[in-house]
């Protein structure tokens, strides 16, 4: 499912990096993946994932889903904000949760199936999962 | 001194820390459990917990990998408030002597496939643990725990005030069903509209949780509340000005709109306000009274508490007053 993307650039390198870091772990497993992508803020985002192609959102997606759980939980502006930052540890409950779909959903224009959204538990996987439904969008 | 404990071979059996633990808090008072058609709910307020010497006694009675959970929270009031849910649950269900060996400390949790959090106890040949069951529901200024015995329970606590960033309609016509949608349309002052939502949210919370599934699995169109006349014998209602709109001694009834197979007639509910602050909803199987009687309301027992300091009974006062369901 990997289109031809900047993101999937992005991937191709860090297959190489995968290597040498499952080296230096020592990991023995040879189907672990690992995506490495660097967003605006210059956190690394990390990701593992078993026979699953990986792909880390765009940046901006993930900054934009930054401002939204900002916004939606009226976080402190000492409060750190990540993308390996979990909803439940920022404090949101499920109605917090449910209202950051939605908003999500507005600001991206796509939909969200109730079964997907029990996915989203971190600002990382909502903007994996926006990318792959606008990706989706523009292929429809 | 410690007139809960039966036997000699209690003492032997604990371990040291647990045995230092009972000697140093006479005041895990011990409670009498549900009986089936029971329901105890028993509410902290963390605003009333400000000793830094309770909440590390709070800290002692957990396990590594839940201390370390409650310390993943971003910031020091979540971490209060995921700590004060853990010394809830643990104390509680300690107090209710279920097995002379288990202390707060000792519980142990699992989940069920869904992620539902359950007591795990320890089986013996001469032993088969009791059907125990609880749910946790938190906000920033409430934190709950419901324990019924024999029922699956869900239940859900949300800030009366609390604030709905999307739209309340185009939110409750995205996630609710049509005749909720109708229901909160008719309601024109945005206010009460406002509450009304949070009611209906917190009874399909906790019907979504006493099922145990997980929000995706029973997504929040496919079933409906509604608020059916009062029943005859219904729970009083002690006056309260407050009472807004629909739910006045009502009784509130779930109903199912796709081809599930679960039989909907069996789940009771409460509506409560608590502390005037919070909708609380509390959802259970209604205890079927034999040859085919009608069932037996819910009798509530609330409590509000600080664990391991103080509990007071709170039922039929006006810090718990029931709102809706029951029957």
């Amino acid at each position: 499912m990997a289109a031809v993307s900047a993101t999937c650039v992005r991937f191709g390198t860090s297959l190489n990096q995968s290597a040498k870091l499952n080296q230096i772990a020592g990991t023995s497993t040879s189907f672990k993946l690992v995506a490495i992508g660097w967003t605006r803020t210059g956190f690394p985002s990390l990701r593992t994932s078993h026979f699953r192609v990986s792909c880390a959102a765009k940046p901006e997606t993930v900054q934009k889903v930054c401002d939204i759980v900002r916004k939606q939980l009226a976080l402190p502006a000492e409060t750190e904000l990540t993308p390996a930052s979990k909803f439940s540890e920022l404090g949101a409950d499920s109605l917090d949760t449910v209202e950051i779909v939605m908003e999500l959903e507005e600001a991206f224009s796509i939909s969200v199936e109730e079964e997907s959204s029990q996915n989203i538990t971190s600002v990382q996987e909502a903007a994996d999962l926006i990318d792959i439904l606008v990706q989706k969008k523009s292929e429809a | 001194m410690f007139p809960y404990m039966r036997g000699a071979s209690f003492t032997m059996k604990l371990h040291c820390f647990d045995k230092k633990f009972f000697n140093s808090s006479p005041l895990l008072v011990p409670v009498q459990p549900p009986s089936r058609t029971e329901t105890h709910f028993w509410y902290v307020l963390p605003d009333e917990v400000k000793s830094e010497a309770l909440l590390r006694k709070y800290r002692e009675l957990l396990p590594q990998c839940e201390e370390k959970k409650v310390d993943s929270m971003r910031g020091d009031e979540l971490r209060k408030g995921a700590l004060l849910a853990r010394a809830l649950v643990r104390t509680t269900i300690a107090r209710y002597q279920i097995n002379t060996q288990v202390s707060p400390r000792s519980l142990e949790f699992t989940t069920n496939i869904h992620g539902k959090p359950e007591v795990r106890w320890h089986h013996s040949d001469d032993w088969l643990p009791p059907p125990l069951h609880f749910n946790i529901s938190h906000t920033s200024s409430l934190v709950a725990c419901g324990v019924t015995m024999d029922s699956p329970i869900g239940i859900d606590v949300e800030e009366k005030q609390r604030a709905i960033k999307n739209n309340v309609l185009s939110f409750v016509r995205r996630y609710f069903s049509r005749h909720e949608v109708e229901f909160l349309s008719s309601i024109l002052d945005p206010a009460v509209q406002r509450q009304e939502f949070l009611k209906l949210w917190t009874l399909k919370e906790a019907y979504v949780k006493a099922l145990g599934r997980g929000f995706s699995a029973s997504p929040f169109n496919t079933f409906a509340i509604r608020f059916g006349p009062a029943k005859e014998g219904s729970f009083h209602l002690s006056g309260n000005s407050n009472s807004e709109a629909c739910c006045k001694e009502s009784e509130i009834l779930v109903e199912s709109l796709d081809s599930s197979t679960h039989d909907t007639s069996t789940w009771q509910f409460a509506l409560l306000e608590l502390a005037g602050s919070h909708y609380a909803s509390i959802c259970r199987r209604k205890d079927i009274a034999p040859e085919g009687k009608a069932s037996v309301p819910m009798k509530l027992k609330v409590w509000k508490t600080i664990p391991l300091v103080e509990d007071k009974i709170v039922s039929g006062t006006d810090s718990a007053v029931i709102i809706g369901g029951l029957s």
